[in-house]
């Protein structure tokens, strides 16, 4: 049973920096007028002008990656071939869904403009639909 | 034999991981970080949320680039996709004259771009260029800096002329695997040259023909020096393809928030088609080895 437990620790391991990095972020979050600003830039004049915002982003995904990383050492699996008659994994129809988003966000805005709410819940439904029929 | 599993080969793939985020991970967050912001210099970012993104998907400019973008790689496609098939089909198949062939079709390839498109530029000029002053001797009207037809047709020709060789080269190579055997039994059938063609020659080919059409769609849709060198993306806007555009709004005006905006959804564009293309490939090559 080395695997699993190999891959819980890598789940363990890569989970605990994801805390880390996530702890700072929120530390990073700078004050104004006795309030947090969720939105300023996280370092002044730091070239990459990361913000609270986009720093969550990437921790979604990056935790996303982590987890499927994890579940793909945990619970291994064939492939199965889906409504586009091609062969995916769960990695495969991670990125057909995180592509795809990204697409209907876009689609969203060209329609309806900000807020992207509603695109969000789109987006949900159609990640529902990619892991149950592709 | 049972083999065993030895995930500790993943380490060895942390040097490339690095690089990669080096080149190329790190400068793509700080794009994304740059679409949701607005900045007047000096590295003070400001909240614009997705502002940038609404005004890109928008925006005029945006979509005349992304059309003639689209038109220039269709038109190259159905020129180089043929000519090069054409060319692999008539190449000496062995022989003395098959080496040359070989190296003359392999020479534009090795030139760089750049060098490519200041050939093409001063080749075309009217006053000192072969091409320019013999078309301007036999009476055409040609003059690529301020009509537009002109310039398309510089472009396309230089493209053509740039990248035939590598259609043609892979063709080429998809040829020469096809056993003897296939040609025996069809000339046992008295199979016409057209036959041997569609029910032989390219169905051996598809394989490779898929890569060469997926290298030159992707190449021509991200094409950058060459038109850069020749026109400037002039005369107006005539041979401003996307990323031309894409490095005005970034380098030449300075608008990081809608140049970052803008190669997010380039990018995005890339990333499917490549997806497509790829999935198409993979599940190609299954289906052959069944």
């Amino acid at each position: 049973m080395t695997r699993s437990r190999n891959a819980n620790l890598f789940l363990l391991v890569a989970g605990a920096i994801l805390l880390v990095v996530l702890a700072l972020l929120f530390a990073a979050v700078p004050e104004a007028d006795g309030a947090r600003d969720w939105t300023a830039p996280l370092i002044q004049r730091g070239w990459m002008a990361w913000t609270f915002p986009t720093g969550l982003f990437f921790i979604i995904i990056a935790t996303l990656l982590v987890v499927f990383t994890w579940a793909a050492i945990r619970f291994p699996e064939t492939p199965r071939l889906g409504i586009l008659r091609i062969e995916t994994t769960r990695g495969d129809r991670l990125f057909i869904t995180l592509l795809g988003s990204a697409f209907i966000s876009l689609a969203w805005l060209a329609a309806f403009g900000s807020p992207l709410w509603g695109a969000l819940v789109l987006c949900l439904i159609y990640a529902a639909a990619v892991f149950r029929w592709v | 034999m049972n083999k065993t599993v030895n995930q500790k080969a993943w380490f060895l793939v942390l040097p490339v991981l690095v690089l990669v985020a080096f080149s190329a991970v790190i400068p793509l967050m700080t794009v994304v970080n740059y679409s949701v912001q607005d900045t007047f210099g000096n590295n003070d970012f400001f909240w614009a949320g997705f502002d940038w993104f609404d005004e890109m998907i928008h925006s005029d400019r945006l979509h005349a680039a992304l059309g003639r973008q689209v038109l220039f790689s269709a038109i190259i496609l159905a020129i180089e996709v043929p000519l090069g098939i054409f060319i692999a089909l008539n190449m000496p198949k062995k022989g003395f004259w098959s080496s040359v062939t070989l190296v003359l079709m392999a020479l534009p390839l090795l030139i760089p771009w750049n060098v490519v498109g200041t050939i093409w530029q001063i080749f075309g000029r009217v006053d000192i260029g072969l091409l320019g002053h013999a078309l301007a001797s036999l009476g055409f009207d040609y003059n690529y800096t301020n009509d537009a037809l002109d310039a398309w047709a510089t472009v396309i020709v230089m493209d053509v002329w740039h990248w035939t060789s590598l259609v043609a080269l892979l063709c080429y190579a998809g040829l020469q695997s096809i056993p003897q055997a296939y040609y025996q039994a069809a000339r046992i059938d008295q199979a016409t040259r057209w036959k041997v063609f569609r029910y032989i020659e390219l169905p051996k080919m598809s394989g490779v023909l898929l890569i060469a059409i997926l290298l030159r769609f992707m190449d021509s849709f991200m094409i950058y020096t060459e038109p850069f060198v020749v026109t400037g993306g002039g005369p107006g806007n005539a041979t401003t393809f996307l990323s031309i555009d894409l490095v005005k709004m970034a380098v030449g005006q300075f608008d990081l928030g809608p140049a970052a905006a803008f190669s997010i959804m380039y990018f995005l564009v890339i990333l499917l088609v490549s997806w497509v293309f790829y999935t198409v490939m993979t599940n190609f090559d299954k289906e052959e080895g069944l």
